[in-house]
């Protein structure tokens, strides 16, 4: 599995959108509906799974997948 | 083969309050869902045994206690019970509320024994349903609402051919994913950096009281220190009353379009009108923190595997007069977010750290408010039932561990329920009415003129 994928499929426990019909402009809170709390637990999700750490106030600043796919990128 | 499991943080809070005050009472909870039509309750009863089946956490039991008081839970394969019916219809509806509210004072007291119950009613009017009694280290509000939901759709699918629910989360397999998360040391040392973090910014809490500072000035004379910060506790008469107030739609849905217009959600905003209350009541004191209920659910299988989520932690800011709303609004919700990205946390060591540096009193407490926000209303959401009159109602427990928990829930007509179930000990009826107003006065002169300080409110209302 991709990165990418492996990512989607994360976000895609939080919503009802399948990880193959995500697309990169996707905003997390107007379109995936994730609450402050999915999108916080969201994160630590993505620090477990992928051993990485996020500067929090950094990552408060993604609003869609695809920034949320760079950050990771640039890690 | 059994496996046991120790208890996960959220578990622990109310194992540990069960100990604290001697009595499972305090770890009850209790729900009656009817509906204003004739129920099939042989189906019924096939309906609510197939979902001891389906949902694992109604079949969690606990083991003996160790020499600490440390339980440990496993789930039972089977629970083949055969579920009661109770006909009370011919009572009033305010009678057979009474009753239920007797039978939500009842304890599970035991080793390795069911820890839910559940009785079929005949209610009056023409209601018809079923009342469920549990330990809260089983199950949380939001578990109860998806169990409810989950077993009326079973029925309406056995009465009217509707489709078969979705399967549930396994309950063990997700616990055994918290535990494990909770066991990762890189995650761990996260979150406790994060808490100790706080602490060394801001110092020893500083209590606040819902009846001003006479309440830490009494403790202060009792402890012989002058410079003490927390609070006693009460231990003895739990008694608890329950006030509810009723926002109606028109003022619920102001608030709800200005977290829509700001960003904001509805906790923090709730939060922001507590605090500000504090303060105004305390002196104008700025430093002020209240126990926050946090769901910890957000996947799907963390929504359908039902259990005990809901955790608490402490939101403490420090906000001075001349912050303008909206900037003391924002500020509670940086809190908060950082809080949540930091809530699979266990708050027990939170209190530990605080009460080792700085030799916190045993029994004593920083804190006079606990709030819960509960998006979800107690309504069975089934397009069977929509048309369908209902009776649903929480029952406290009659036990309260928490001086005044506030729990906020939206109503099926759009408003909002402020229930706020309170010690009898120390406080009364026209405290609660207090509180209310002065949340109301607060959240709405703040929603109109957001720019306004918040010591600006504080003196005008």
């Amino acid at each position: 599995m991709t990165k990418e994928m492996q990512f989607k499929t994360i976000v895609a426990q939080y919503c009802e959108v399948k990880p193959e019909d995500m697309n990169n402009d996707m905003r997390f809170r107007e379109d995936l509906g994730f609450s402050s709390l999915d999108f916080m637990s969201f994160l630590g999700e993505l620090e477990d799974t992928f051993d990485v750490e996020l500067e929090e106030q950094e990552a408060l600043k993604v609003l869609t997948v695809g920034q949320a796919l760079d950050l990771l990128e640039k890690l | 083969m059994k496996e046991y499991y120790p208890l996960t943080a959220a578990q622990k809070m109310h194992h540990n309050w069960i100990k604290k005050y001697k009595t499972q009472q305090v770890s009850g909870v209790s729900v009656v869902a009817s509906l204003q039509s004739p129920l099939d309750f042989g189906l019924l009863k096939k309906c609510i045994q197939l979902e001891f089946e389906r949902y694992g956490c109604m079949r969690i039991r606990f083991t003996k206690p160790d020499v600490n008081g440390e339980v440990q839970q496993y789930i039972v394969k089977k629970d083949n019970r055969d579920i009661p019916i109770k006909d009370l219809s011919g009572m009033s509806l305010a009678e057979a509320d009474r009753l239920m509210q007797q039978w939500a004072y009842q304890t599970f007291d035991g080793d390795d024994i069911p820890l839910c119950d559940v009785t079929m009613l005949k209610l009056p009017e023409g209601f018809n349903g079923f009342f469920i009694h549990m330990d809260h280290r089983l199950i949380d509000s939001c578990g109860i609402v998806v169990m409810i939901n989950d077993v009326m759709q079973l029925y309406t699918h056995f009465r009217f051919k509707s489709a078969y629910p979705e399967n549930l989360a396994n309950f063990e397999e997700v616990l055994a994913k918290d535990l494990k998360k909770a066991n990762n040391e890189k995650r761990f040392a996260k979150d406790k950096k994060f808490w100790d973090d706080q602490l060394d910014a801001l110092g020893e809490p500083l209590y606040s009281d819902i009846q001003g500072p006479s309440v830490l000035e009494e403790a202060r004379k009792l402890h012989g220190n002058k410079n003490l910060r927390a609070a006693d506790i009460e231990l003895n008469n739990l008694f608890v009353e329950v006030k509810d107030y009723y926002l109606e739609h028109e003022p619920t849905q102001n608030l709800i379009d200005f977290c829509m217009n700001h960003q904001l959600s509805m906790t923090n905003l709730l939060l922001l009108g507590i605090r500000t209350y504090l303060s105004k009541v305390n002196n104008g004191q700025e430093d002020i923190t209240i126990e926050n209920f946090i769901s910890r659910r957000s996947t799907h299988d963390e929504w359908t595997s039902g259990g005990s989520r809901t955790i608490m932690f402490p939101c403490r800011t420090v906000i001075a007069p001349e912050t303008e709303f909206i900037a003391a609004a924002y500020e509670i919700q940086n809190v908060q977010n950082r809080i949540y990205m930091h809530s699979n946390y266990d708050p027990e060591l939170i209190e530990k750290e605080m009460r080792r540096r700085y030799n916190t009193p045993e029994n004593t407490t920083y804190e006079s408010c606990y709030l819960t926000y509960q998006p979800m209303p107690v309504k069975m959401d089934n397009p069977h039932l929509v048309d369908i009159k209902q009776h649903s109602k929480w029952f406290a427990n009659g036990a309260a561990t928490k001086k005044m928990y506030l729990t906020v829930s939206h109503t099926e007509h759009g408003g909002m329920n402020f229930s706020y179930h309170y010690q009898t000990a120390h406080l009364t009826e026209h405290d609660m009415e207090l509180l209310y107003y002065y949340m109301m006065r607060i959240l709405f002169k703040g929603i109109a003129e957001p720019d306004m300080t918040i010591g600006e409110i504080m003196e005008q209302i």
